[in-house]
């Protein structure tokens, strides 16, 4: 073992618990780039990886995103995670398979952190967009969910739900997240999530154009008797 | 005929000396004047006169000129002699004069075309021109009719007048006249319709409106349908009088309008006598009258029909809040609310039957009517459960009292199977039914025969499946039957004779059939024991890979218990019996120590115990005697307890089990929804939103009313399960997700 410079050690760290590779593979990868990180993630990724017995050994983990989070300084819970997530197609919150990483930086042109960092603004921009607002909002439920589960659960879909409208304003969305907490108590379905943003987006907020015969899921029907019965809107 | 003779021809002028000789001869005996007929000679002689001088040779063939002669004669006579005479007089003499040289005239024809008869042959013929009997007719249409058919008809119109004011006229006189007018139109109507017709409609128009302003103010409202039908019917009268049969549906049409229809609303709605008052006093000769006269006008039966439905519906919700009055004080009659809920549809599908005459629009409002108030609750209780009710203790009492008679069973049978139809929770009904049917069926107290029939009533009305479960289980009770008999031959055969001498009936029920009971473990005493295993080898030799289920809650037992004065028969449930048995190893018993020995649950144990110990009858000595049970109690046999009878029927209060037959059809529902949404969507594929609950609402309206809500959520729910999906582009559209 060469006896490491402080920053080269942390660099060294940084690498591992961002791609939870083994010291040995991280060490050759920084070596081979000079000490470079984002090169160094370059040849890492190139190389053909010692197959392991870990199934999370090809995976960035909650761990590794938060040191990425911070590389980029940004906050764990910026919503620009989430598009970055989208540009990635990852299955989960807070994990990144091989796959999704590297495909996703290749898809954006981005070698590097700086780049990525740069590119951050753009992601942010592309919220403002109508058609990918609505993609990525529904990226978004599969994306939060438990693995393994059919629904939402109720704390994680409302923080998801603060999130995304505050991009894009919907005014009722505390008078929604009051109701739920109050009314409902169980997870959310997908069909529901998906309807939110069509309720949104084409009911205005005083509910005039809001057509009770229609094919509205049963929580949003109750929702609409929640604001009536709270004078928030007049019938 | 001379034939081989030549003869001077005749000449025109000599020629008409001749004829204008006959014409006057011809005249005075048509009118009437002294003047012998003509002679047999005199009549060929005329014919042959005119005969000679067609068929002379030119320049003397007279076809023409006679033609010409034959026209002014008449056109003469009609001038002359007939239009003159009609317009001395007047009135009704006017009309006579006319009607008697209208004769004449016909006969001045018919006998000069007899003298002319050779024109119409050859001239006629040949030259296409109108026959004889048409120039007569056309001229004195254009002679006389055209002259005085004005006069005529206001002196007509005024005679009708008349009549119409109750005064006697002559009608033969008017149809006379009126057949002249139809005759003067030579082959159509136009001449009767214009010169006559249309101002005699005029006239009754304004007659009629003039009398139903009148009576509409004086009359009520049967007083005034009386007047009208009264009308109608002089004005068909008329008709067949003196009118011309076209005439009728105008004038039909035309009285109708001004006596019913413009005054309609007017009518049946007057206060105290329109047709809400007639329907509250059963004033049924009234309301078939109005029937009768709104049919024949289109849509005139609407406001009669909807007068009938709020009457109905009012009477109905009144003994809905009778009842709702009476339970307030404790007691829900279902019996009494049935019965005149059965007593009003009898009454009103009466005046359905017999002053509607059967419409359909009154059908239709008598149905919407008791839907309405037959879907309303009382004191809790839903109609489909009060129905129930009411079968199950019509049939208790009608198996107890033998000498009920059968054909009033059974139309009481039609009555609630009617009355079914316009409850929308059948499938309500169906299940609070099976649950009573199953206490009837395995108490004994049902007749096989009233059970049958409304089962086989119910199934004609509402399918199989509706009846299929109850069905299976009267079906069960027979082979119960069969079963019984072939286990007392086991018993004598198998030389094990009765279990302990205990007489011993077993009751196989197939489990789809019956409403589903919770099984206990109870410990039997012993000698029960016995006979369930003695069941069990029997029923194992007849049959293989069948369970048993034994339901002890729904056995009964007959005890005799060894009271110190006498001894008593006592007929309880078989927990009871389990219960009462405990006592016969030990005098007293904890309560603590009856739940050891017997495995009952607590709530089971607190009530039998309240039935032997804290009830009617106390068999059962309670220490403490409070009211209720508790846990520390201890009870002790009741040796002194008698009686003066020395059988005890000591019933078991059934458990309250609304609840969970609502919540049981629920579920049900709920299943029901599922198939019928996967069902339809399989079939089309693609649906809007608003179809899919609309047809899925229709499918399922034979057995329930589905609350939309429910329906939503259960999309939703096959949204979630992969079977339906929306439709990307427009999401009120469902897709099947084969």
């Amino acid at each position: 073992m060469h006896k490491l410079s402080r920053t080269n050690r942390d660099k060294l760290q940084q690498f591992v618990s961002i791609t939870g590779a083994s010291e040995k593979s991280a060490l050759q990868a920084l070596k081979a780039s000079d000490w470079q990180i984002e090169a160094a993630f370059d040849v890492f990724y190139s190389q053909p990886q010692p197959k392991s017995n870990d199934p999370y050994s090809d995976m960035i983990l909650a761990e590794g995103v938060s040191v990425l989070c911070s590389e980029l300084q940004v906050e764990p819970q910026d919503i620009v995670t989430l598009v970055l997530s989208w540009h990635m197609n990852a299955a989960t919150a807070c994990e990144f398979s091989k796959e999704e990483f590297c495909g996703g930086l290749l898809a954006l042109g981005i070698d590097s952190i700086g780049k990525l960092q740069e590119k951050l603004s753009f992601m942010r921009s592309e919220l403002k967009d109508e058609q990918k607002f609505y993609e990525i909002y529904n990226f978004a439920f599969g994306w939060a969910k438990e693995k393994g589960q059919k629904s939402l659960a109720l704390d994680t879909a409302i923080g998801m739900w603060q999130l995304l409208f505050a991009e894009r304003e919907w005014p009722l969305v505390n008078h929604w997240c009051d109701f739920l907490q109050d009314r409902h108590n169980k997870a959310i379905s997908k069909d529901t999530w998906a309807q939110l943003l069509e309720f949104a987006r084409t009911v205005n907020p005083m509910l005039s154009n809001y057509d009770a015969e229609g094919a509205w899921p049963y929580l949003i029907d109750e929702f609409v008797e929640y604001l009536y019965d709270k004078s928030v809107v007049e019938k | 005929m001379s034939s081989s003779q030549s003869r001077e021809p005749i000449t025109i002028e000599d020629g008409i000396k001749l004829i204008d000789a006959a014409v006057t001869k011809l005249t005075r005996i048509i009118e009437g004047k002294p003047e012998p007929p003509f002679l047999p000679e005199e009549y060929i002689g005329n014919y042959t006169i005119v005969y000679n001088m067609c068929i002379q040779k030119p320049p003397h063939d007279s076809s023409g000129p006679l033609y010409e002669k034959y026209g002014a004669i008449l056109q003469a006579y009609d001038k002359l002699t007939i239009l003159p005479s009609i317009m001395e007089k007047h009135d009704e003499y006017m009309l006579r004069e006319l009607s008697r040289w209208w004769e004449i005239n016909k006969i001045m024809v018919r006998w000069l075309s007899h003298f002319f008869y050779y024109l119409d042959r050859y001239y006629i013929a040949r030259n296409g021109i109108p026959s004889l009997t048409v120039v007569g007719m056309t001229c004195f249409r254009d002679h006389v009719y055209e002259k005085v058919h004005f006069n005529v008809k206001q002196v007509v119109i005024a005679l009708i007048h008349k009549e119409r004011e109750g005064q006697q006229i002559d009608r033969a006189l008017l149809k006379n006249v009126l057949d002249l007018f139809v005759q003067n139109g030579m082959g159509n109507m136009e001449r009767y319709e214009k010169d006559f017709e249309d101002f005699f409609l005029t006239e009754t128009n304004s007659y009629y409106s003039r009398k139903a302003s009148r009576w509409i103010q004086e009359d009520s409202c049967p007083e005034y349908m009386i007047k009208a039908e009264e009308s109608l019917k002089k004005e068909k009268e008329r008709v067949s009088h003196y009118l011309h049969s076209d005439t009728e549906p105008k004038l039909v049409a035309n009285v109708q309008t001004n006596l019913l229809v413009s005054v309609a609303k007017q009518l049946l709605e007057k206060e105290n006598s329109g047709c809400s008052a007639l329907l509250r006093d059963d004033k049924t000769d009234d309301l078939s009258r109005m029937y009768r006269l709104y049919h024949a006008i289109p849509e005139g039966l609407e406001p009669v029909a909807v007068a009938f439905r709020l009457h109905v519906t009012a009477e109905g919700n009144s003994l809905i809040k009778q009842a709702e009055d009476a339970a307030t004080s404790g007691i829900v009659e279902e019996q009494v609310l049935v019965r005149k809920i059965i007593d009003l549809h009898d009454k009103y599908m009466a005046y359905v039957t017999d002053c509607f005459q059967n419409h359909t629009l009154f059908h239709k409002s008598l149905k919407e009517a008791f839907e309405i108030f037959c879907n309303k609750k009382v004191a809790g209780s839903s109609s489909a459960e009060m129905l129930a009710t009411f079968c199950d203790n019509l049939f208790k009492k009608a198996a107890n009292d033998k000498s009920n008679d059968d054909s009033t069973i059974e139309s009481t049978i039609d009555n609630v199977v009617k009355l079914l139809d316009y409850i929308s929770d059948k499938d309500l009904f169906a299940e609070f039914y099976r649950k009573k049917l199953a206490r009837r069926l395995l108490f004994g107290k049902f007749s096989d025969d009233h059970e049958r029939s409304i089962l086989t009533k119910l199934k004609g009305q509402f399918g199989g499946q509706f009846t299929s479960k109850m069905e299976g289980m009267v079906t069960d009770m027979q082979l119960g039957k069969d079963q019984q008999t072939g286990f007392e031959e086991y018993l004598k055969n198998a030389n094990t004779g009765k279990p302990k001498g205990i007489d011993f009936t077993v009751t196989v029920l197939t489990t789809g059939f019956w409403p589903s009971y919770k099984t206990s473990d109870l410990n039997l005493p012993l000698e029960m024991v016995n006979c369930i295993e003695s069941f069990k080898a029997h029923y194992e030799i007849k049959t293989n890979h069948r369970r048993l289920m034994w339901i002890y809650s729904l056995g009964n037992c007959n005890l005799t218990a060894r009271f110190d004065a006498k001894p008593i028969e006592l007929i309880v449930s078989t927990y009871q019996a389990a219960v009462l048995c405990a006592f016969n190893h030990t005098e007293r018993l904890t309560y603590q120590e009856l739940i050891d020995q017997l495995n009952l649950s607590h709530e089971d144990l607190v009530r039998v115990l309240h039935s032997l110990s804290c009830a009617k009858y106390k068999f059962l000595k309670k220490e403490p005697a409070s009211k209720t049970i508790s846990k520390t109690d201890s009870f002790e046999f009741n040796s002194k307890f008698t009686d003066k009878m020395r059988r005890i029927k000591v019933p078991l209060p059934p458990v309250d089990d609304r609840k969970k037959v609502v919540e049981d059809v629920d579920k049900d529902r709920r299943y029901a929804i599922d198939a019928s949404l996967v069902r339809i969507m399989k079939s089309r594929k693609v649906l809007p939103h608003q179809q899919l609950v609309s047809e899925c609402v229709e499918q399922l309206s034979r057995m329930f009313k589905p609350d939309i809500k429910m329906i939503k959520k259960r999309i939703e729910d096959l949204i979630s399960r992969d079977y339906l999906e929306r439709d990307t582009e427009n999401p009120n559209t469902f897709k099947y997700v084969a």
